[in-house]
């Protein structure tokens, strides 16, 4: 049972961006579309045929598949409903970075082989995005692993309580400005739309379609719960069960659905709340996000707690 | 209720956050929100006060909390407004260096205090982090200071030291003698008053308040 939990990141990562979109839509007075729209999105992608451009090399057919597989194997690592994760032993949080970082680099790689425009404008934003957001991501995840004495994120949600201190919430303010970020939404992108002039990610899968793009879209969507989860693990783990049996898993999986609903809402919240910035002014904000993750660490060193 | 404000480090979120609302300074773009992070630290820092003043039970420590509140909280503010309101145009900051520098800056800075305080000095035991983080608000303070163009965001800057050291005074001995402690303030109120008319006599005798034009010579 424990080591299929990452199956739920899989299936219904479809259905975290649904609801936020619906959120989105209900704050904005709009009906917006259904929950599930994701997943009929998905099917009809991958019903269609695909166009691919005769100038591209090996590596434009075989990133949606290494971007889908190295998402997967970073929510092997990381604990979802009980801290018993699949992979617990050898996975720790850096790890689960770099596997991270190998889709996106893959991703630009491919974004730069159809030798189109609008790609190469979409890699090098993101690649300037990524060198900001990366440190701080690092930086405000050593909080939490300072406090819990270790980088295995399983541990780290085991060992967390419910009385906060300020460095924790210093740190989780930053990680959720990463996770903006990571994911584009709308102060650093904005994701309904392929203006040329803004998009970030979407410049990047610009050249593909059908099977590819469902796969990509897919991979977009998981790794969005994937951070979700993450910041769940971190820094408000309570009601996460530390073993596998049915009461626990229950109780931890109700859990699990509140708090993947509250970072819906707040997503829903940021994104209507905020108007997109010029890009140029991103790293001011990344910025101060640093800071912040800074002196989260510093605050933790210097109170102990 | 004190095992309450103990369990929930109380006292630690207050006084991170009278230090964010110091660093929160280096990243605002106009005056009117520089103004509003200045009232808000008062407000902190009158709480902070308030809540030692009920953990330890002393009297006097409630008149400081109820007269910093009055004065830093409601009296400095107003008149900060109504100065910016004076000024009419130019409502941005204006540093000399990017707003993201001197955020790196201040985390610097922020830093240097923490190493070199590491241990703390524990006198008077209700926390031993507030010495740090009362000596980088004044070091914050004193860097607004230097950074700023204009006259108004330079009193801001003298405003945060002033409130680091109230709180630095405070951590080392529960705060000065009722009596001084007045005059303190009754000197900081005039002292604001004062360099919000110069602000205004330079703004209308230079047509603005940048400080680099007053080396200029006036026919």
């Amino acid at each position: 049972m424990e080591y299929f939990q990452f199956l739920i990141i899989i299936l219904f990562s479809p259905l975290v961006n649904g609801v936020i979109k619906k959120l989105k839509a209900n704050m904005q007075g709009r009906v917006g579309p259904g929950i599930f729209q994701p997943y009929f999105d998905l099917i009809r992608l991958f019903k269609k045929d695909m166009v691919i451009s005769n100038v591209t090399s090996w590596i434009f057919k075989a990133t949606p598949y290494i971007v889908f597989i190295s998402i997967i194997a970073a929510s092997m690592i990381v604990p979802v409903i009980t801290t018993k994760a699949s992979l617990g032993m050898m996975g720790d949080v850096i790890a689960l970075i770099y596997v991270l970082a190998l889709g996106r680099f893959f991703m630009a790689l491919a974004g730069l082989d159809a030798g189109t425009a609008f790609g190469g404008e979409g890699i090098s934003r993101e690649m300037t995005v990524a060198i900001l957001v990366e440190p701080m991501m690092m930086l405000s995840i050593f909080t939490a692993a300072i406090s819990a004495g270790s980088t295995n994120i399983a541990k780290i949600a085991e060992t967390h309580g419910i009385f906060y201190s300020p460095s924790h919430i210093l740190a989780l303010s930053a990680f959720i400005v990463a996770i903006i970020a990571e994911t584009g939404r709308i102060p650093v992108d904005n994701p309904d739309t392929h203006l040329e002039l803004t998009m970030i990610h979407e410049g990047m899968l610009l050249e593909y379609s059908g099977r590819y793009l469902a796969l990509m879209e897919w991979s977009h969507y998981m790794k969005q719960m994937l951070l979700f989860t993450i910041a769940a693990d971190m820094f408000f783990p309570f009601g996460i069960a530390n073993n596998t049996e049915v009461s626990g898993l229950a109780v931890s999986s109700g859990a699990y659905i509140l708090k993947m609903f509250l970072m819906s809402f707040l997503m829903a919240l940021i994104e209507s709340t905020r108007a997109k910035m010029r890009f140029f002014q991103l790293p001011s904000l990344l910025g101060s996000a640093f800071v912040l993750a800074l002196l989260s660490l510093l605050t933790y060193i210097m109170m102990g707690k | 209720m004190k095992g309450w404000i103990q369990a929930f480090s109380v006292i630690d979120f207050l006084s991170v956050g009278i230090l964010l609302t110091a660093i929160a300074m280096n990243a605002l773009k106009r005056l009117e929100s520089c103004v509003k992070a200045y009232t808000l630290n008062s407000w902190l820092l009158s709480l902070l006060i308030a809540i030692v003043a009920f953990m330890v039970g002393e009297v006097h420590l409630y008149i400081a909390s109820i007269v910093t509140i009055l004065s830093k909280g409601i009296l400095i503010p107003m008149f900060l407004r109504k100065i910016v309101r004076q000024m009419k145009v130019a409502h941005d900051v204006e540093p000399y260096i990017s707003n993201a520098l001197s955020l790196t800056i201040s985390g610097i800075l922020v830093a240097v205090v923490y190493a070199s305080l590491k241990e703390g000095i524990f006198v008077t035991g209700f926390s031993k982090n507030v010495l740090q983080i009362s000596i980088a608000v004044i070091l914050i303070g004193l860097f607004m200071m230097i950074t700023r163009r204009k006259a108004i965001t330079q009193v801001i800057g003298l405003l945060f030291m002033e409130n680091g050291l109230f709180l630095a005074g405070f951590s080392l001995t529960f705060g000065m003698p009722t009596i001084i402690e007045l005059g303190v303030l009754f000197d900081m109120l005039m002292g604001v008053i004062i360099l919000g008319m110069f602000a205004v006599q330079i703004k209308r005798a230079f047509s603005s308040s940048d400080l680099d034009k007053l080396t200029i010579l006036k026919g």
